[in-house]
Formats: structure tokens, C-alpha cells, sequence
């Protein structure tokens, strides 16, 4: 009998797979991120090139930008957060619904970027004082690669494992 | 007229002067910084229009300075109470409200409003000055006579503290709805 | 459009009341973080006041504390979308202040780049302006068009958006063969374009019904607020910085200032179209035009302080004038920058231009304003 069940799981495994049902709820959830259209500044031009035609986050399936946080998942926050903005970017985060995640866009989300000086007295020095985030993607602007990095990162933390495999790098010449 | 902050940079001081002719070059301290004489200096390119009936027609004194190296027309500074005369003058000629700057002289005790205008037909360049104190910055506002002042004068307010007198409404335009404090002051710690 | 009639019950009058609602700080129009308190009666907007500041990011206290070189990123993150000519502006006061000679060669490749960058930023405020109208097509094919643009400036700057390439006495980096015949190919490139754009969304029923007769502006109203750039071109004025108070090499090159009378949003989208044809007509002179030669000029202190006094120095950007005047006081960090910026001078006046508009034509206005907001908050 038991020779015959692990023939049937052999025969069938192309065809069938056994999971636990979070594991199919989470690859539904990376493979369909709905992003809060929350460009800020500069990183924006940036997110709206990433969902534009050459780089096409529609691959990714996250090209649907939702104007309101209630039928977001993710916020990308492309941009620089000032003291004067920071209570609303606190609303739309406490508004969106569960399971929500962040994703740092650009140096002045990640840390305040160039505009951090001695004596500085407008800008929130990086989304994670506010609430927490999940992916970081520097730059400043980061390339629209670099955002299409950031979410397959999130993606990876989501299902637990990278979609697209990493090209091997090449070795650095010695110099 | 010309503030004491003005360093005296001689080959500067060849190229601008009150009427329009080079002024005789200032003898500098160090042999070594100055550049040998210059040869004739160029005349200033004219103004355009409506240059000269301003310049024969204001109350302002407006005085012409070289557009190649200041990036303005005419020039001058006035006093506080002469601020709205001169926007109305503006007004008339057919200009354009360009900005206004406020610059904080810490050293001087004095604060510096700049307005500039500009004409959207021939493109003539002018800049206003005015000082009022530290202590008390008050100036007119001429935000009657051209409405586009109403934002630059707010922002003004914000950064430097000053009043415009008869601002419908001088809340902080840039600055967190609450601020008190005036960042671009030269004395300010965050 | 006016205000509406009443039309009450004669059963019952019921209180009328307006009520207030807000237009951002975040919104799909994706101009960036403007607030927009805007009272209402019904859908007619009765006063839309403007509140900024939500990305106030400090410029001008930065360029206190910063030499003339290190503020030279900060120039490219003003108006982000036409990056090449803020640069241009601040250079070009210092240079003016300092006398310094930039050689020909580095003049046309910054009135190239300034034009392509100029181009670029067109096509993403079209993208976005038919965005904001319901039509999500075009800003695919303008977002194409675009990355061709940013394949040749990245190629010379290594950057796609905020460049920071030219340097006070010229640029750091010159220009290879690649991108010249890379840019004519663009030009060939883009003219049938802008016939296919003409075709496709300009002569579409429903773009001009939303479009002609929205949101007039007078050229009266455009000289009180200060409004530059397409918006009073679109009045009828034909003021462009280029003509006006000539810098670089625009003077050597043939160009028209494209204006038209009607003063209506329908206008300022034409006209900016037609400034997309003229800057390829001033890419391709300066192609032909290009000399041979540095593009640095001589002896740059490294230590540069500008004399003292005011200076002023005023650019064409994409969305109007902008001027950077420098106070100096004879120090290596400058006493005080003003950034005079036109998307300022141009919101300042919506909200006398929108009473008694529809709030979706004010949309479309305001989309025809070409508004970048960290253009105004600084």
C-alpha cells in the first residue's frame, strides 16, 4: 500500500502540488502587490518610469497604483517626508488595511538623503522614524531596476524564497 | 547708497557707477591682487525700452548698472515708506512682479527686502532695495498693487520675520501652520 | 463656467450650505504634495485655496552652508524634471559674478542638453497631464520616448534624472560621437511622433472638449501674478528668457517662441507640443554648430569666492523663468540664494483663475499649469 501511495505522489507531483494554505495565500499576495500611489519628490518620476513601458512592473503584477490607501498593500515612499507632511503620511500608513508592507524608496526615505545639514529644520530624517519598513532600495534617485529589485526583494520576504534567480557575478579583476 | 558690505574689488568697481561712466579705480592694498589697469572699458549695453521715460520719470531714482555681470537693468533703494510708489511705478511701466528676497544683515542690524520685476514684452530687469531694522522689520506691503506678491511676501515672513504691513493674510506659507521660529535669519539654531 | 442657478423645492428650502474639502497633500494627480482647500457649492469650486510647504526640503538655507560646488546637487533636485537648466542658472550666476569664460564647446552641449532636457520634461508633463484627464495610453508612449532621451544623457552624466553635469567653468565630462549621432537619430525619431501625438490625442473630440475655453488667463493676470513659461505664452505674450535676456548661445541659434491669444488650457498644451518641434530644431543646430575644443574653462580657483554684491541669472526652464539671484559676500559659501522658481508665480494665481469652476476643470487647469511642487516648497 505504501509503495502504491508514494507511486501515486511520483505520478502526480508534476501535476498537483500539497501546501499549506499560507504559503498559497502569501504567493498570491507577492505576485498581486497593489502600491499606494505616494510619490513624493524626485524618486517619483522614477516609479512612474518603473510602471512605464520599458521597465513594466505589470510583470511583477504591482502596476495597478490604487490613489486610496484602503485597497493598497504596499507604499512605496518615493520621495523626501517633511515635518509638515509627516502626520498625513502617518494617516494613509494607519489607514491602509492588513497585510500591508513599506518599501523605502530613495535616499531622503531611507535617511533624509542630501538634506540632512546641521541645523536642519524641515524633514523627517527617514520613513522608519514614523512606522516600520520592509525593504530599503537606495539611490537618488534608484534606477527603476533598482524599485523592481525592491519588490522582488519583498516578494522574497513574502513567500520566503527569490522568483527570478541572481545572474552569477562576475569576478572582479584584481587591480 | 552702496552698502559698506560692498568689498572694493577694483576691477569690479570699473564696470558699475551711479550715472553710467566708469568710476576711477580705487587704489588696493596689495599691489599683487590688483589686475593692471584696464583698457577702455566697454560702455554698458542701453536698457530696453521703457528705460529711458523711467529713468527720466522717476521719482526712484533708478540708475542703470551693467545687465552682463549683475543680471539686472536698473537699480536702486529706497526707503520703506517709498516701497508702494515704487511698485505702482512698476505697475504703470507695464512690468512684471519677478520675487521678492529678504537678506538678513546680522552685522548691520538691518534686514534687506529685494523686489524684482521684469517686463514680459522686452524684457527690461529692475531691483529694488529696502533696509528696515532688525528689531522691528516693517515694511508696506504691495500686495494691492500686484496680487503675486501675496506669496512671496508670506514666504518672506517665514524665513526672515518680517511684517508686511496691510497683508491680507501674512500666515506661514511654507512653514508648518504653527511655526514660530524664521529659519533664514542669520541667529537661528534649529 | 458660471456659478449655477438655485433651483430650490418650492415645498421645502432646504439650508444651503458650502463645504470644504481637500484636494491632497496626496492625490493621483501626481504633480506632487499640494494641498488644495477647496470650497465647494455642490461641484462648483467657490474659492480653492492653495496650501504648500509639504515638501519644503529647505534649498535656500542649504546653499548657506554649502560652497558653490556642493551646492550643485541641490540645483538638479529643485525642479527635478528639468534638472539641466536650474543647473544651468546657478552656474551661470556664478560665472557671471566670477568671470569666468566658459569655452564654445561647453556652451552648445549645455543648450543640447538643456533642450533634450527640456524635451523629457514635456513628455512627462503630457503623460501626466492626460493622466489626470483619464486617458492612461499616452504616458506609455511618452514614457518611451522619454528613456531614449535619458539612454544619451545617462551615457555622458551617468544619471537619469538628477544630472549635476555641468560645472562652474563648463562641464566635467565631455561629449562622444555616439551621443551626437545618438541624438540625431532621436530628432529623426521624434519628429513623426509628435505628428503621431497631434493625431492620436490632440485631435481626439474629447480631448478638446475638455480642454477649450477651461480655466482662460489673461495676460493682465499673468503680468500681476508674475506667471512665465507656457502659461503666458498661452496669453499671448511671447516672453521667453531665451529671447528676452539672451545667455549660452541661444543668440547664435534660429528659433521661434511659439504664443497663442486664447489664453485657454487648450493653448498651453499647444504651445508646449510646438516647444518640443522648436527644441529639436535647436538640437539639431547645435549639433551642426558644435566646435571643437575644451569644455572646461582655465583656471577655476579651487577655492572660489565671488565677489561682493548681488547677482542675478535667468534661465528658460521647462515650466518658465527661473532666476537664482546670489549674495555674496566675498566668502567661498555664499550669504544668501534666492531661487525664484516659476511654478510659484504660476499656482499663485489659481486661486483667483478658478472661481466658479468645475472641480474637474480645475483639475484639467491646473494639469495645463504644468505644476511641479518641490518647484514651489523649495
Amino acid at each position: 500500500m505504501e509503495t502504491q501511495d508514494d507511486q501515486i505522489l511520483k505520478d502526480c507531483a508534476p501535476f498537483v502540488r500539497f501546501g499549506k494554505l499560507d504559503e498559497l495565500l502569501d504567493l498570491g499576495r507577492a505576485n498581486s502587490l497593489w502600491p499606494l500611489t505616494f510619490g513624493l519628490a524626485c524618486c517619483a518620476i522614477e516609479m512612474m518610469a518603473a510602471g512605464a513601458s520599458r521597465f513594466d512592473l505589470a510583470r511583477f503584477g504591482a502596476e495597478v497604483f490604487r490613489p486610496s490607501p484602503r485597497q493598497a498593500d504596499v507604499m512605496i515612499v518615493a520621495g523626501t517626508i517633511n515635518k509638515k507632511m509627516a502626520a498625513a503620511v502617518k494617516t494613509l500608513y494607519d489607514q491602509m488595511p492588513e497585510p500591508k508592507w513599506v518599501i523605502a524608496m530613495g535616499n531622503c526615505a531611507i535617511s533624509g538623503g542630501p538634506f540632512v545639514f546641521p541645523g536642519q529644520y524641515a524633514v523627517v530624517e527617514g520613513v522608519d522614524k514614523l512606522f516600520p519598513v520592509d525593504v530599503f532600495v537606495p539611490g537618488c534617485p534608484p534606477r527603476p531596476e533598482g524599485l523592481i529589485e525592491g519588490i522582488l526583494k519583498l516578494e522574497e520576504k513574502l513567500t520566503g524564497k527569490r522568483r527570478w534567480p541572481v545572474p552569477p557575478s562576475q569576478p572582479t579583476q584584481a587591480s | 547708497m552702496a552698502s559698506s558690505s560692498f568689498a572694493t574689488n577694483a576691477s569690479f568697481m570699473t564696470a558699475t557707477a551711479s550715472n553710467g561712466t566708469p568710476a576711477p579705480a580705487s587704489p588696493a592694498a596689495n599691489p599683487v591682487a590688483v589686475p593692471p589697469v584696464p583698457a577702455p572699458v566697454q560702455p554698458v549695453a542701453p536698457p530696453p525700452e521703457p528705460a529711458p521715460a523711467l529713468l527720466a520719470g522717476s521719482v526712484i531714482q533708478l540708475h542703470v548698472v551693467d545687465h552682463a555681470i549683475k543680471g539686472v537693468h536698473l537699480e536702486t533703494t529706497v526707503s520703506p515708506d517709498q516701497v508702494i510708489a515704487s511698485a505702482l511705478e512698476m505697475d504703470q511701466a507695464g512690468l512684471a512682479l519677478d520675487t521678492i528676497t529678504g537678506v538678513d544683515w546680522l552685522a548691520e542690524k538691518q534686514m534687506e527686502v529685494v523686489y524684482d520685476y521684469f517686463h514680459p514684452v522686452t524684457g527690461l530687469r529692475v531691483a529694488i532695495r529696502s533696509r528696515v531694522s532688525r528689531e522691528d522689520p516693517e515694511i508696506p506691503s504691495i500686495s494691492q498693487v500686484f496680487p503675486g506678491a501675496n506669496w512671496h511676501e508670506r514666504e518672506t515672513h517665514d524665513f526672515f520675520g518680517i511684517i508686511f504691513a496691510g497683508h491680507p493674510n501674512l500666515e506661514p506659507f511654507l512653514l508648518p501652520e504653527d511655526a514660530t521660529y524664521h529659519p533664514l535669519r542669520k541667529d537661528f539654531a534649529s | 463656467m458660471t456659478a449655477p442657478e438655485l433651483i430650490e423645492s418650492p415645498s421645502e428650502r432646504a439650508p444651503r450650505e458650502n463645504f470644504v474639502l481637500n484636494l491632497g497633500p496626496q492625490h493621483p494627480a501626481t504633480h506632487g504634495v499640494l494641498r488644495v482647500k477647496l470650497t465647494m457649492d455642490g461641484e462648483f469650486i467657490t474659492r480653492a485655496e492653495p496650501v504648500c510647504g509639504y515638501i519644503h526640503r529647505m534649498q535656500e538655507k542649504m546653499a548657506e552652508n554649502r560652497t558653490f560646488a556642493q551646492f550643485l546637487p541641490n540645483t538638479s533636485r529643485i525642479d527635478y524634471l528639468s534638472a539641466m537648466t536650474y543647473t544651468h542658472a546657478f552656474v551661470g550666476a556664478v560665472e557671471r559674478a566670477a568671470k569666468l569664460q566658459v569655452p564654445p564647446r561647453a556652451e552648445y552641449i549645455r543648450v543640447i542638453t538643456s533642450e533634450l532636457n527640456r524635451i523629457s520634461s514635456h513628455l512627462v508633463w503630457w503623460g501626466a497631464f492626460l493622466l489626470d484627464l483619464g486617458g492612461f495610453t499616452p504616458l506609455l508612449y511618452a514614457f518611451d520616448d522619454r528613456e531614449k532621451i535619458l539612454d544619451l544623457l545617462e551615457a555622458i552624466t551617468g544619471a537619469r534624472l538628477t544630472y549635476s553635469y555641468y560645472r562652474i567653468g563648463g562641464l566635467y565630462n565631455d561629449v562622444d560621437d555616439a551621443f551626437l549621432s545618438g541624438t540625431r537619430a532621436f530628432v529623426s525619431h521624434m519628429r513623426p511622433r509628435l505628428k503621431m501625438y497631434r493625431e492620436l490625442v490632440t485631435d481626439n473630440i474629447i480631448l478638446r472638449k475638455r480642454l477649450i475655453g477651461i480655466g482662460p488667463v489673461s495676460a493682465e493676470m499673468c503680468r500681476k501674478y508674475g506667471a512665465s513659461g507656457p502659461v503666458l505664452r498661452g496669453s499671448g505674450v511671447a516672453y521667453d528668457v531665451r529671447k528676452a535676456e539672451p545667455y549660452s548661445v541661444y543668440n547664435q541659434l534660429d528659433f521661434d517662441v511659439p504664443h497663442l491669444p486664447e489664453g485657454d488650457s487648450m493653448a498651453r498644451y499647444l504651445v508646449r507640443l510646438e516647444e518640443i518641434a522648436q527644441s529639436l530644431r535647436i538640437i539639431e543646430q547645435g549639433i551642426d554648430k558644435l566646435p571643437s575644443g575644451p569644455v572646461m574653462a582655465e583656471k577655476v580657483p579651487r577655492v572660489l569666492k565671488l565677489p561682493a554684491g548681488d547677482y542675478c541669472y535667468a534661465v528658460e526652464a521647462a515650466r518658465g523663468r527661473f532666476m537664482v539671484r546670489i549674495v555674496s559676500d566675498n566668502k567661498e559659501i555664499p550669504y544668501r540664494v534666492k531661487l525664484r522658481t516659476p511654478c510659484l508665480s504660476n499656482l499663485s494665481l489659481f486661486e483667483e483663475a478658478s472661481r466658479g469652476m468645475l472641480l474637474p476643470d480645475a483639475l484639467a487647469f491646473m494639469g495645463s499649469l504644468d505644476l511641479v511642487i518641490p518647484d514651489i516648497d523649495r
